[in-house]
């Protein structure tokens, strides 16, 4: 006699990986029930009247001292996320900035809408191949609504595996850049091309068409910026597909022929498949006290990335334009070593539209005179940030019991070469904005370990131990916990990562809803 | 419901103790003369030395000694001689006989056998003589208090806070020495914790004493600068004098007619303090302290003069002679969560925002005073309107640059004020 199950799966998290892994199982007519820590409620802040509650929070919870945090992680909705997994989790950071979230959409709600594919070098060493992958890049591209140029020098590198709807017009002074590049004439370790992002340019599903009018950072209250609650959305429409809300899970424990799992409300809920998309770092505190002979320090990779101010003088004393997006306008690339994942890449942003206080903290100058002078010349600033592949960090995860769920500590550290890398990166990068009419500006510098996210290589998919997963995200010491979201990725190319978790996490939910169903 | 039996409860800490452990569910029994405010359950007529009804013990499981004569601390400190020590040894014996789990006993930080004023010698005496009772282990516990502030103006908190409102220029002793502020509210809950656990939580078990003072000793002359502060928004400026001076001025208070007397008792207890490790038994008794500063910000001079340092930096970061009152009200509400106290600029500064550039630091760190809140100033600025950002025109840049240049000198001197 066997228990009752209330699923055939039950899926934890309600962000990318979480709906992207639901999709291929309710489609197939498994039942999947999802248990997300938050609920709609909670998902307010989505384009507030008036000015200064968009940009401080109704509740004030985005004024704050200066943490060096990116603009992106310092609006309201970001600031109440993150807290709310603060507060849940007993997950601390020693040189190492830990970023998760407790809230319906996860971390998709605060991403900044790069995506770009992995390709077969990327991956090598996975075990699974590129066509399979690729398969599932095209069925989330197309869900999620992508722009970009599908021909130009960077298309290739980002992929094109999935439909790319038309790109928006870029920002004056990344287009005063594109305009001065000729591919490759900066040497062929060299690619700059549109960025390729997650924002709607055609109307669809009931989300608006971007219309520039320069929100992506508050929350884009016409649904142009794919977050993972319109996949959601989609999903309440199958049969076979349950949301649980507010219950965050904080125990998994085993059951007869399957496994059971215990909500902070004291809910329990069973099935013989858990897929475990709570988000990184919550996922390894729910999956950690499951693991037979776990080392008490695990490795955990994360992209350094770099930040790069740059002035084009050319567009000093113009008016900002009317009309804008604040993500991506440009993307690159830049080989720096002989190996194939020895290259960085990244984005070029425009200043116009963010706000001065997190650049006018970092100016020799008074506050009046910076703002003043930010002012003056924001409209002729851009940033590049640039990511390093996840092998140059060198980080530590050290967990301890401490009652039903662990106490982490992540220590934060970066390869010993990676200051010489980064400084011929800064170098060759200030020779080639020059040449593209812009100039770096000082203050280029690396962020804190695990500020930008870009997380991996916790529970590596093929790796032998009691950490590794196999190519299903399944543990080979307990079987039916499957690992779905960033932690399972085995390496970290230099590449924006969330397009490939949801990618991997669809392809495990077809890998699953193609095996034999038990009677 | 634990019922607690308590003495001295008219009295500033005593008032304090009732309100709050009524709150939690005491149940309280009074022995005194004077009325007590707040839900007591019963009051029985008792004066130190005499003895307790025995009634008055009925159910009762501690007992919190507050009361104190200081009249007779002048008697000689001879058991069988002085007030103090007959009527608390006598009040110890009966609660103990009738079966409290616990006494404790308010005690100060100046006990000491060789204490400067009779007040913390009778202390120590009494201290000594309450362990040293039979059945007295495990039970009797002592509480070396600090100098307690905050609530109403009573006691040597009303007295100070008397003192400092008078002028700017005080005379004082011992400005020096140093003073272990710790705010009523957790006087009150250590009080209460020794009442409800172990004698000897933090420290010894033998000596079952337990310190309730402020675990960051100031000298009394910034606790003076600090109070006048909180009160009055405006600076001291002490005088040092010496303590035979002091002394001789209060025998000059007694003779004079209209002057109020000051006690030769207060001063000596104030030039005979000496800080006693507090933290270790604030940890074991549960009591956060909170920094005396912090606490005093809520009053109402330093809430003002919150408000006109908001106003002062979001009129110079935005160049606005006059920024709305929303925003101020919001700045003042982001002060109160992070920084939480003004940093008592004077007004002059205030009154010309442009001045403030003279004390911004040179390179600024995130935890500069001043720069955090200009920082914050900053973020309040810029979300008045749609978030746009000041268009200076190149002119009034230059202008703007050459003022920089200007003000770098006073920077790197300057802008250590307000770090």
């Amino acid at each position: 006699m066997s228990m009752t199950f209330d699923a055939d799966c039950i899926v934890i998290g309600s962000g990318p990986a979480g709906v992207s892994v639901t999709s291929p199982l309710v489609q197939s007519g498994l039942q999947v029930l999802m248990l997300d820590g938050a609920s709609d409620r909670s998902a307010t802040h989505r384009g507030s009247p008036e000015p200064w509650q968009r940009m401080l929070g109704s509740e004030l919870e985005a004024l704050l001292p200066e943490d060096g945090l990116s603009p992106k992680l310092r609006t309201p909705a970001a600031r109440q996320i993150m807290d709310a997994f603060q507060r849940a989790n007993d997950i601390r950071g020693e040189g190492f900035v830990t970023i998760g979230s407790l809230g319906r959409g996860g971390l998709s709600r605060i991403w900044g809408g790069f995506v770009c594919e992995f390709d077969a070098q990327d991956i090598e060493g996975w075990p699974l191949s590129i066509e399979d992958l690729r398969r599932s890049y095209r069925t989330v591209t197309d869900r999620m609504g992508v722009s970009g140029s599908s021909s130009d020098e960077m298309a290739a590198f980002f992929g094109c595996s999935g439909e790319v709807l038309p790109a928006l017009p870029i920002g004056p002074g990344a287009a005063h850049m594109l305009r001065r590049y000729r591919p490759g004439s900066q040497g062929h370790e060299f690619g700059l091309g549109i960025a390729r992002n997650a924002i709607l340019t055609l109307a669809r599903d009931g989300r608006n068409a971007c219309d520039l009018r320069n929100q992506c950072l508050w929350g884009c209250d016409r649904g142009a910026v794919y977050d993972a609650r319109f996949d959601l959305d989609q999903l309440k429409r199958w049969s076979t597909f349950r949301l649980a809300d507010n219950a965050r899970v904080v125990r998994i424990a085993q059951a007869r022929d399957g496994w059971q799992v215990l909500t902070e409300d004291g809910r329990t809920f069973a099935a013989r498949r858990i897929m475990v998309a709570a988000g990184f770092l919550a996922t390894a505190a729910l999956v950690i006290p499951l693991l037979p002979n776990l080392p008490p320090e695990l490795r955990l990779l994360n992209s350094p990335v770099l930040a790069m101010p740059l002035l084009v003088p050319a567009r000093l004393g113009r008016p900002e334009p009317p009309k804008a997006f604040s993500l991506a306008q440009l993307g690159y690339r830049l080989q720096y070593g002989p190996a194939h994942l020895d290259y960085v890449s990244g984005a070029v942003y425009e200043i116009a539209g963010l706000p001065g206080s997190s650049f006018t903290a970092r100016l020799p100058l008074g506050r009046r005179a910076g703002s003043a002078f930010f002012g003056a010349i924001s409209s002729a600033l851009l940033v590049s940030t640039g990511y390093f592949p996840g092998c140059e960090s060198d980080n530590r995860l050290r967990w301890r019991r401490a009652g039903d769920a662990p106490s982490i500590v992540v220590h934060g550290h970066v390869s010993a070469d990676l200051k010489v890398k980064a400084d011929g990166v800064i170098r060759r990068l200030r020779k080639i904005w020059r040449k593209l009419g812009a100039f770096a500006l000082p203050g280029a510098a690396m962020a804190k370990p695990g500020t930008d996210v870009h997380f991996g290589g916790l529970f590596p998919m093929g790796a032998p131990g009691p950490h590794g997963t196999d190519e299903m995200g399944e543990f080979v010491a307990t079987p039916g916990i499957h690992a779905v979201d960033g932690s399972v990725l085995p390496t970290l190319p230099s590449k924006y990562v969330t397009l490939t978790i949801m990618a991997n996490a669809d392809r495990i939910g077809r890998r699953i809803a193609a095996l034999p169903r038990a009677p | 419901m634990p019922r607690l039996l308590l003495t001295g409860a008219s009295g500033y800490i005593g008032q304090r103790l009732c309100t709050r452990a009524a709150e939690r569910g005491w149940d309280i029994v009074v022995l005194g003369t004077a009325p007590v405010g707040g839900t007591i359950g019963r009051r029985f007529d008792w004066r130190l030395g005499e003895g307790a009804p025995a009634a008055a013990f009925a159910g009762v499981t501690a007992v919190v000694h507050l009361a104190h004569s200081w009249k007779s601390d002048g008697e000689p400190r001879a058991p069988f001689a002085n007030l103090n020590l007959i009527g608390s040894e006598r009040l110890a014996r009966a609660a103990l006989a009738a079966g409290v789990s616990r006494f404790v006993f308010a005690s100060t930080t100046s006990a000491r056998p060789q204490a400067l004023n009779a007040y913390g010698q009778v202390k120590f005496a009494l201290e000594e003589l309450l362990r040293s009772l039979p059945a007295a282990a495990d039970r009797v516990a002592c509480a070396r208090i600090g100098l307690v502030y905050g609530g109403p103006e009573q006691g040597q908190y009303g007295l100070l806070s008397r003192l400092v409102r008078l002028s700017p220029l005080l005379p004082m002793v011992a400005v020096e020495r140093k003073v272990q502020p710790i705010h009523l509210d957790e006087v009150v809950a250590g009080l209460l914790a020794l009442a409800n656990g172990p004698c000897a939580p933090g420290g010894d078990a033998t000596t079952a004493v337990s310190v309730l003072a402020g675990p960051v000793p100031i000298s009394f002359g910034d606790w003076l600068r600090i109070l006048r502060r909180a009160h009055t928004g405006k600076g001291l400026v002490l005088l040092p004098i010496p303590l035979w001076v002091a002394l001789g001025a209060c025998e000059l208070t007694r003779l004079l007619p209209f002057v109020p007397t000051v006690d030769r008792e207060r001063i000596l207890g104030l030039a005979g303090t000496s800080p006693m490790e507090s933290a270790r038994d604030l940890a074991a008794l549960g009591v956060e302290v909170v920094a005396p500063s912090r606490r005093l910000a809520t009053s109402r001079a330093a809430r003002r003069q919150m408000i006109a340092e908001a106003r002062s930096m979001l009129s110079y970061v935005s160049g606005q002679r006059i920024p709305p009152r929303a925003a101020i009200a919001r700045l003042v509400r982001a002060f109160d969560r992070s920084v939480a106290q003004p940093l008592w600029m004077p007004r002059f500064i205030l009154n010309r925002p442009w001045l403030l550039r003279a004390f911004e630091p040179l390179r600024a760190n995130a935890d500069h005073g001043l720069a955090q809140r200009l920082h914050l100033s900053v973020m309040v600025a810029e979300s008045i309107g749609d978030g746009e950002k000041p268009q200076g025109a190149i002119s009034s840049l230059l202008g703007l640059g050459a003022l920089e240049i200007a003000m770098l000198p006073f920077r790197a001197t300057l802008g250590r004020i307000y770090a």
